[in-house]
């Protein structure tokens, strides 16, 4: 009796003992590996501070460090910066730093923040970033890891700013940067390349592959997890979905909206990560031309055809069905949208309602503003070749315009070619690009204000740049909200900034690959992945 | 520097057999002694061609081709241009024999409209080639001297660059466009790229062809050198030119695929073989058919042009067989 | 000998110099720079003037050109501007990959010309021949990138991944990077579907000079004498109508290169391999001038010492060549 009880117990205490450990284990990430990532662009350059784009952006995330995140719900974490307090006037963020070092053994201190900062409002450094810095007044020093940053004004978003894509603060090491020029930086030399991220930079060759190996001394005890990350560019959606069906690829890192589902079909169990859209696609229309036909001219006329707001309103409002678009061009995986800022967007504004698509009315206002089968109306359509889906969306709006008798010509260009004609106010009547994503509405000001080299469109409405204001400095969330209804309605109303639907975003890993936190273009890390293999 | 020797410092040797880019050799194929038959050498090509299966085969693609190009309107059953967007990737149907593509296009007519362009490129270019390439040849190896060395030098300027790389750069430089005018870029770019081919292979006859005695005659008696250069020597060179042009079409609108395949070609949405090769390889898992067709039809088309430029070259040479 | 090699290796210069010329020329007539590229978002126009004036893009053309060729002959082959590497070390990188494709082309070339050029020679006008001709045809016919794609097809989606569609690994001590995993194994996996793809082409274009070139040497004087004296057939076929045939193939195997040059820009970017192709093309798309000059020399050089050496085994082969 007594032996049978004792056996019974203790095959009791065994399972639970067995059921609590293999709980336990599946918890317990593996350490090591490599995780290989496929970006589907290259890298233009490894100098943080000024190089453009996303494949740039997350390889800062991961070699670098800044002073917070932001998390999937919009709240704020520490990333070197274990706490911070804001003044009463908005007008001072005090920051505690954590011990840490960088890459080359150098203290992450007060100074090297203060180093950092300087140098992105520095116009000699020439960084994108340097406009968004413009609110900061300076940066003090309080002590080794106190760091203080003052406001010349409340700025609502100077947190968001600090935190993601494309703005985010990257650490540089103060000595690395000095000892090393801005080549070595850009051309990726691992002892110039110095930040304080969990990853360190090994190798750079472009067209070949990014290594970096696991930062031994990371202020997070633990992580990263991985011992390397390689990312390699693959250009061709087909050759990716090969690579990654073989098992070549464990990590795209952004993924060709058209394909998920192909993709899908072949790998069945791999991970789709996703979310609402944060990047607008536009069909841009230019409102203004140069008057003396030099471009940037200050003095401006109205484009010859889109400078007319009847003529905007039946092109971009009325007469595009944006249900349509979404389903060809994306196969129904995005959001038709009107609103400047798309759904993912914090403050985002639903307006759909203002530009349902009606080809008669689009007609009318066309007769109204001069033009019918005697006068038709014909523009030029630019397109530009980095995504396919471009030409696609561009195809069918060409469908769309024919229905209510207008002429779109179709222009396809390179990149950098589209990069100069829109940046340099050359000669274009509607475009259709994606642009970049946006965290929270200020982050279109630099793209959509009167005055902004980025802003395409070129208007000269400077009430848009007083909503921006306004918005910007407008410390409570409620009336902020509020303003950005007003702002996104009047850019619908006037058409000076022509969405589309959102632009998606797909991240696919393999069914090994654990622990990463999903948050659109703006964070990516690695550093808590693990590869359960 | 003897006879026949190009600024290689090589002496010519003639080369036979090969075919399409390898008749393009900067050497000549010099063909001596056919003039002073008493036979129309043409009418013993003719009727060695209607012998030979290949030239046979060749023509009758080529011919189907011309047809179908000029008669497209006629033939496509839709507009290739035309979406109709509830039907995008259907499979191949009654209605849609070769299924539609991504905006609800039909294939088989873009199919049947970007034979137009193909075949236009493809002959336009090489007879820009020709009319351009031809006389400075002729130019060159008659005169020699100072002439021959410049304009010899500037064609190896261009040869030496890799065939693709030039066109590619042309057509970045020239920007690719939709409609004739990218069209006429695209002829433009494969033309300039082809030149010193017809230059030096005409070139090559001259020299072998300039010591004649009847020319050396021709000169004495006081004929102006143009004459001569058209009345006598350039009968002679026609037989390679000829099928030097047919290959040479085959080789254009394999570039003119490639360019559009790298998205340098002319531009949507005028159809075109190339782009629609590229643009629907990324949907080769579930709908192989829309790029394997086109580039069937590219297929065809070259082996039509390959296989006529084939048999020409046999019937015109009788040393081959 | 030895004048003819001196005089036609002083004749590289101005030939190279003339091609890097010519690319400078044509890459300022693209509309567009790299500055823009390089500024991206902080693109304003001063600054845009600035960094112009600091890599001497406003200086005249000219002036750019022969700066170029100063930096050149201290062996500095410039800096991109986009990425701050420097071009010589980029070349080095690339170079190992574009020159395997293309001698492995070469190889998949003539084992399959070889045999099927034999083959057609030795039995002309029978199944066998006709066979060898039509594939030879086909060959010809298909775009490199189509051949692609089909290989991909077959090989990289289909057969669950038997090749992989892009990348590559080193040959064990090729590879001039830090971090490499080279591997023999891995290397030919890499390689056999662009090289087939490349030399399928070039392939059928040999096999027809081959058999060509093969049939002429049969039926002249002295192979018919040969065979009179009653040496078989083999022997007469391997020893006097291939090593004679061989001279034209090897000066359109010598010329087939600038067409194999041309046909791995776009191999490369079909396969992803990081070759000078791809280099050369995104250089050009980039405006990267300095890359792109880079691109120009090495191939040009390239192309020009190819030719010497074709030349040169040309003289080697057929003592009947005299050089003027």
């Amino acid at each position: 009796m007594r032996v049978r009880r004792v056996l019974l117990s203790t095959a009791v205490i065994t399972v639970v003992a067995l059921l609590v450990a293999s709980a336990a284990s599946a918890q317990t990430p593996k350490r090591g590996g490599t995780l290989r990532v496929s970006y589907g662009n290259d890298i233009a350059n490894l100098d943080f501070h000024t190089a453009p784009g996303y494949e740039m952006m997350w390889v800062a995330m991961n070699v670098g460090c800044g002073l917070v995140n932001i998390t999937t719900d919009g709240k704020f974490v520490g990333d070197v910066a274990e706490s911070w307090q804001v003044s009463a006037d908005h007008l001072n963020y005090t920051f505690k730093l954590k011990k840490a070092i960088f890459h080359d053994g150098t203290p992450v201190d007060a100074a090297a923040v203060k180093f950092s900062i300087d140098r992105l409002k520095d116009p000699a450094t020439k960084s994108g970033m340097r406009t968004f810095y413009d609110p900061v007044h300076s940066v003090e020093v309080l002590d080794p890891q106190t760091v203080q940053v003052r406001l010349k004004h409340p700025y609502a978003f100077f947190l968001h700013m600090l935190a993601a894509y494309r703005t985010g603060l990257i650490l540089y090491s103060p000595t690395a940067t000095q000892k090393y020029s801005v080549d070595d930086r850009k051309q990726g030399k691992p002892e110039a390349v110095v930040g304080c991220g969990p990853f360190r930079l090994v190798e750079w060759v472009k067209g070949k592959h990014l290594v970096m190996d696991r930062f031994d001394k990371y202020f997070l005890p633990g992580l990263p997890i991985l011992d390397r990350v390689v990312i390699r560019t693959i250009k061709d959606p087909v050759t990716e979905m090969a690579a990654f069906k073989a098992g070549e690829v464990d990590f795209i890192a952004s993924f060709s909206p058209e394909h998920v589902d192909t993709l899908k079909a072949q790998v069945p169990n791999a991970q789709f990560l996703t979310g609402k859209e944060t990047t607008p696609m536009l069909a841009a229309m230019k409102v203004t031309v140069p008057k003396d036909g030099k471009p940037m001219s200050k003095d401006r006329a109205p484009h010859p055809i889109f400078g007319d707001l009847r003529v905007r309103k039946a092109v971009g409002c009325y007469g595009i069905d944006r249900n349509e678009i979404v389903k060809i061009a994306f196969k129904g995986q995005a959001t038709a949208w009107v609103g400047m800022n798309p759904p993912g967007t914090l403050d985002t504004v639903y307006v759909n309602h203002m530009c349902p698509y009606d080809p008669a009315k689009a007609r009318a206002l066309l007769t109204q503003a001069g033009y019918g089968p005697s006068k038709p109306l014909t523009f030029e359509l630019m397109a530009d070749t980095e995504k396919s889906v471009f030409n696609v969306i561009a195809t069918v709006i060409k469908e769309q315009m024919a229905r209510i008798g207008v002429t779109a010509n179709i222009r396809l260009v390179d990149k950098v070619s589209w990069m100069q004609t829109t940046l340099n106010d050359g000669p274009w009547d509607m475009y259709v690009e994606d642009l970049l994503s946006l965290i929270t509405l200020d982050s279109n000001a630099y793209l959509s204000n009167s005055t902004s080299t980025w802003s395409h469109p070129r208007h000269n409405d400077t009430r848009v740049d007083e909503f921006y204001a306004r918005y910007a400095r407008e410390t409570d969330p409620a009336k902020r909200k509020a303003i950005a209804k007003e702002l996104v309605e009047f850019m619908a109303d006037n058409m000076y900034w022509n969405n589309i639907s959102g632009s998606p975003f797909f991240m696919v890993t393999q069914p090994w690959v654990k622990g990463y936190t999903y948050n659109a273009e703006f964070e990516v890390h690695w550093s808590t992945v693990w590869l359960d293999k | 520097m003897a006879n026949g020797s190009d600024s290689l410092g090589v002496e010519q040797r003639p080369i036979r057999g090969g075919s399409v880019q390898e008749s393009e050799l900067p050497v000549g194929i010099a063909l001596p002694g056919r003039v002073e038959r008493s036979q129309s050498p043409l009418a013993i090509g003719v009727r060695r061609l209607a012998k030979s299966t290949t030239a046979l085969v060749g023509a009758g693609i080529v011919v189907a081709l011309v047809m179908v190009a000029l008669f497209a309107d006629v033939i496509a059953p839709h507009s290739p241009v035309v979406s109709d967007q509830t039907r995008t990737f259907a499979t191949p149907s009654w209605d849609h024999p070769l299924g539609t593509d991504q905006l609800g296009r039909d294939m088989l007519s873009r199919i049947i409209h970007g034979s137009r362009i193909s075949l236009a490129v493809g002959v336009s270019s090489v007879i820009l080639a020709l009319v351009l390439g031809v006389p400075l040849g002729m130019v060159a190896g008659y005169y020699g001297g100072r002439v021959d060395s410049v304009i010899m030098r500037l064609m190896d300027l261009i040869l030496a660059f890799p065939i693709y790389l030039l066109a590619i750069i042309l057509m970045i430089i020239f920007t690719p466009t939709a409609g004739l005018i990218g069209t006429i870029k695209v002829v433009g770019a494969i033309a300039i790229v082809r030149i010193p081919i017809y230059a030096r292979l005409v070139r090559g006859s001259v020299l072998s062809i300039k010591e004649k005695e009847y020319i050396e005659a021709c000169r004495a008696v006081g004929v102006r050198d143009p004459l001569i250069l058209l009345r006598h020597v350039l009968p002679n060179c026609l037989a390679p030119i000829i099928v030097t042009t047919t290959l040479g079409i085959a080789t254009s609108i394999i570039v003119e695929a490639t360019l559009s395949f790298l998205g340098l070609g002319t531009q949507p949405p005028t159809p075109s073989w190339g782009w629609d090769l590229k643009a629907n390889v990324s949907f080769i898992q579930a709908n192989a058919w829309l790029s394997l067709f086109p580039g069937l039809a590219i297929f065809v088309t070259v082996l039509g042009f390959n296989l006529f430029g084939d048999g020409l070259r046999d019937a015109l040479d009788p040393r081959l067989k | 000998m030895r004048t003819y090699i001196l005089r036609r290796l002083l004749q590289i210069v101005p030939t190279v110099l003339m091609i890097t010329l010519v690319v400078f020329l044509m890459m300022q007539s693209i509309p567009g720079d790299p500055v823009v590229a390089l500024l991206g978002d902080a693109y304003t126009q001063e600054d845009a003037e600035k960094v112009r004036q600091t890599y001497g893009l406003d200086k005249p053309v000219i002036v750019q050109y022969l700066i170029w060729l100063g930096k050149l002959v201290q062996g500095d082959w410039g800096r991109s501007i986009l990425t701050g590497r420097a071009v010589l070390d980029d070349v080095w990188v690339r170079l190992p990959v574009t020159l395997e494709l293309i001698i492995v082309s070469m190889f998949v070339a003539l084992a399959i010309a070889l045999p099927a050029a034999i083959i057609g020679a030795l039995r002309q006008n029978t199944w066998a021949d006709y066979t060898a001709t039509s594939a030879a045809m086909i060959g010809v016919s298909i775009p490199e990138f189509f051949i692609g794609v089909l290989l991909l097809l077959v090989f990289s989606i289909g057969m669950g991944g038997l090749l992989p569609s892009s990348g590559w690994v080193y040959l064990p001590g090729t590879c001039p990077l830090m971090v490499c995993g080279t591997s023999f194994w891995g290397n030919m996996q890499h390689v056999l579907m662009p090289a087939f793809a490349l030399g399928v082409g070039r392939a059928a274009i040999l096999t027809r000079l081959l058999r060509a070139s093969m049939l002429e040497v049969i039926r002249t004087e002295y192979v018919t004498t040969a065979r009179a004296k009653g040496l078989g057939e083999r022997p007469v076929v391997f020893k006097h109508a291939l090593k004679n045939a061989l001279i034209p193939t090897v000066t359109v195997m010598g010329l087939q290169v600038g067409f194999l040059i041309g046909g791995a820009i776009v191999v490369e970017t079909l396969f992803a391999m990081p070759g000078l192709g791809t280099f050369g093309i995104d250089a050009i798309i980039a405006r990267d001038y300095q890359q792109v000059q880079g691109f120009a020399l090495i191939t040009a050089l390239a192309f020009v010492f190819i030719n010497l050496i074709v030349d040169l085994t040309y003289t080697f082969l057929d003592p009947r060549i005299r050089y003027a």
